[in-house]
């Protein structure tokens, strides 16, 4: 157990020490805290809406608990609607001509404005995220991000394409980590900490794996180094330490040069359908779309 | 042929740490005086008969200790070129042995308590060493590969080389076990030896360690030390024609010419300890001190290690996940 200890003893330390600091970060974030939620109207209590069913029970709760904390630390309301049908009567029974790019635009902003989210007021503070995995008759699938109030001044459209491009990245193998992807993308927008749109998500099974081949390798390693190493150098036995070179020749005989066009790829996988403002009967939103 | 003190009539030793002979008797250094009988195998100090293996060059008195150098065995065609005297003494091999127990993190915590040392030898083992002139005549087409992109263009260039090596080897002292009871790859691992410290021979060093003369002739050993010098030749020539991406052999033509073989006598402590009823053997260099040897591995302990190094890890990796997370 001494030797255990002994062994071990700055890899104790060093976890220990990273515990501590992560530990104090989430101290400084506690006392970091936008403050209470203020909008007494909202009718709803509920941020994750998967009419579309594309996400289990348990991940639906994950998102809750992953909302309500970056509520807290944003001080706006995340919301999340997930759909599988065509808004295509809704948007037209609502607004007239309606593009097809913005029928779930149309639904967004009612959405919000009509169960009053906003983490100051009605149709305050906050974001909603609507993805539509129906295939409208013109063949797309339609996502779109609606912004109101802070989260609105906050959010160019440039911002507003970036986070669904985030969101596009993985929502068609992976809604989860999408959408997760959406909330925490949200999160570090708002509060300025440092853009990241790294799949934190993901990252479990790859830490996972790297922990286990370091495990084997050390294992490997130790269980291998028993019997002795060999430390002769190759010049070990020549005499002055090195050969007398009588020919060394290295001719140019001829140079080929090839040359490819590079392929490039959109990222996204997916189309962008435009953004801008545009004011409801709830209040202004700010808001961008895609498709895919 | 024995060195007895001229002080106290003790059998006078080599000591490493004292680089010279010394009396454990009376603690008197060059103070031994060398003493030959034509007894035979019978210790010259108490009478007493002496075992003496079939290739021993020395060997110690199991009545009195003391330590018998064999005139024959290192004479005429047996007496060595050159000895590489003991640099490191009994106690210093126990405690570099013991430094290199605890580095080896398997080996179980009771070894170092419970393993019984059943034997501890100061060993002169028997080297042939040969020098070769050795002509590396070497040909061969080599491409180097350059990759730039400009704009959306990939650019490969492949350069084509026609490389020659030309090379004289001068091999001096490639060693070579003579010893049959010695295993090879062993003996392989315990060099290299410092060559600077090679003395002509003498019987001083000899006493107060075993030796050995050598088992096999030096013609019958050859073919150790061609490959030696092949393979050193092979790695000496490829240290030349580094930095192609790709190197296809033309011609290859390897000469060694054998010039001079030493025999020399080469300073190696033999260290048997027996645990739970195995035996295990190590070998220290017995002149830089380089060890060899297995210990056993306790599996409760690999995977106790093993566990925790995956459990520390994993750990500290989902901490600075989360931390870079949240900042």
């Amino acid at each position: 157990m001494k030797q255990y200890m002994r062994y071990f003893k700055w890899y104790f330390i060093c976890t220990g020490l990273l515990a501590a600091v992560y530990a104090g970060i989430l101290l400084l974030h506690g006392m970091a805290d936008a403050g209470e939620r203020t909008n007494g109207k909202c009718l709803t209590d509920e941020r994750v809406f998967d009419y579309g069913e594309v996400l289990s029970a348990k991940e639906e709760e994950r998102l809750r608990e992953l909302i309500a904390k970056r509520e807290r630390q944003t001080g706006c309301d995340i919301v999340l609607v997930t759909l599988n049908e065509s808004l295509e009567e809704y948007a037209k029974g609502r607004e007239g001509y309606v593009p097809y790019e913005e029928f779930v635009r149309v639904y967004a902003e009612e959405f919000y404005d009509g169960n009053g989210f906003g983490y100051d007021r009605p149709a305050g503070d906050g974001v909603l995220l609507v993805d539509n995995w129906f295939r409208e008759s013109d063949g797309n699938v339609y996502t779109w991000l609606c912004a109101a109030g802070k989260a609105d001044e906050k959010y160019d459209l440039a911002m507003m394409n970036h986070l669904l491009d985030v969101v596009y990245r993985y929502v068609e193998r992976r809604p989860y980590k999408a959408y997760r992807a959406y909330i925490n993308e949200f999160y570090h927008d708002m509060t300025g900490s440092g853009r990241n749109t790294f799949d934190f998500a993901g990252m479990d099974i790859i830490l996972f794996a790297v922990a286990l081949a370091a495990m084997l390798l050390f294992t490997a390693v130790h269980w291998n180094s028993k019997k002795g190493k060999k430390t002769v150098t190759a010049a070990a036995y020549v005499n002055g330490g090195r050969p007398h070179m009588n020919k060394k020749e290295d001719v140019l005989v001829n140079k080929v040069v090839t040359k490819r066009k590079i392929q490039t790829s959109s990222g996204s996988g997916g189309g962008r359908s435009g953004g801008g403002s545009s004011h409801s009967h709830g209040g202004h939103h700010g808001g961008a779309g895609h498709h895919r | 042929m024995l060195f007895r003190c001229r002080n106290c009539g003790g059998n006078v030793v080599y000591s490493p740490e004292h680089n010279k002979m010394f009396c454990p008797h009376c603690d008197g250094t060059d103070s031994g005086e060398k003493e030959v009988s034509a007894a035979g195998a019978e210790c010259i100090n108490c009478g007493a008969p002496l075992d003496i293996k079939e290739y021993n060059s020395t060997c110690k008195c199991e009545y009195c200790g003391s330590y018998m150098i064999l005139d024959e065995r290192v004479d005429g065609k047996y007496r060595p070129h050159f000895i590489l005297p003991f640099k490191i003494g009994k106690d210093r091999a126990v405690e570099g042995m013991r430094q290199e127990f605890r580095s080896r993190v398997f080996t179980p915590d009771s070894f170092l308590s419970e393993a019984t040392l059943e034997e501890m030898k100061g060993l002169y083992v028997p080297f042939w060493m040969y020098d070769y002139a050795a002509r590396y005549d070497y040909a061969g087409m080599g491409t180097k590969v350059r990759v730039w992109t400009s704009g959306n263009t990939e650019y490969t260039e492949t350069s084509h080389y026609h490389v020659e090596r030309n090379l004289d080897i001068d091999f001096e002292r490639i060693p070579v076990d003579a010893s049959i009871e010695m295993p090879d790859d062993t003996m392989d691992l315990m060099e290299p030896f410092d060559y600077q410290q090679l003395e002509g021979f003498t019987e001083e060093y000899m006493s107060g360690f075993y030796g050995e003369i050598y088992n096999m002739g030096a013609a019958e050993l050859e073919g150790r030390a061609k490959e030696k010098a092949e393979r050193d030749a092979d790695s000496l020539l490829k240290e030349s024609v580094s930095g192609y991406t790709t190197l296809v052999q033309e011609r290859k033509r390897l000469e060694l010419n054998r010039g001079s073989v030493h025999y020399a006598l080469l300073p190696v402590w033999r260290y048997r300890y027996r645990y739970q009823d195995v035996e295990y053997e190590f070998y220290v260099n017995g002149q830089t001190g380089k060890i060899t040897g297995t210990t056993p591995v306790s599996k409760k302990k690999a995977a106790a290690y093993s566990v925790t190094v995956f459990a520390v890890l994993w750990s500290a990796l989902s901490l600075l996940l989360h931390i870079a997370e949240v900042i």
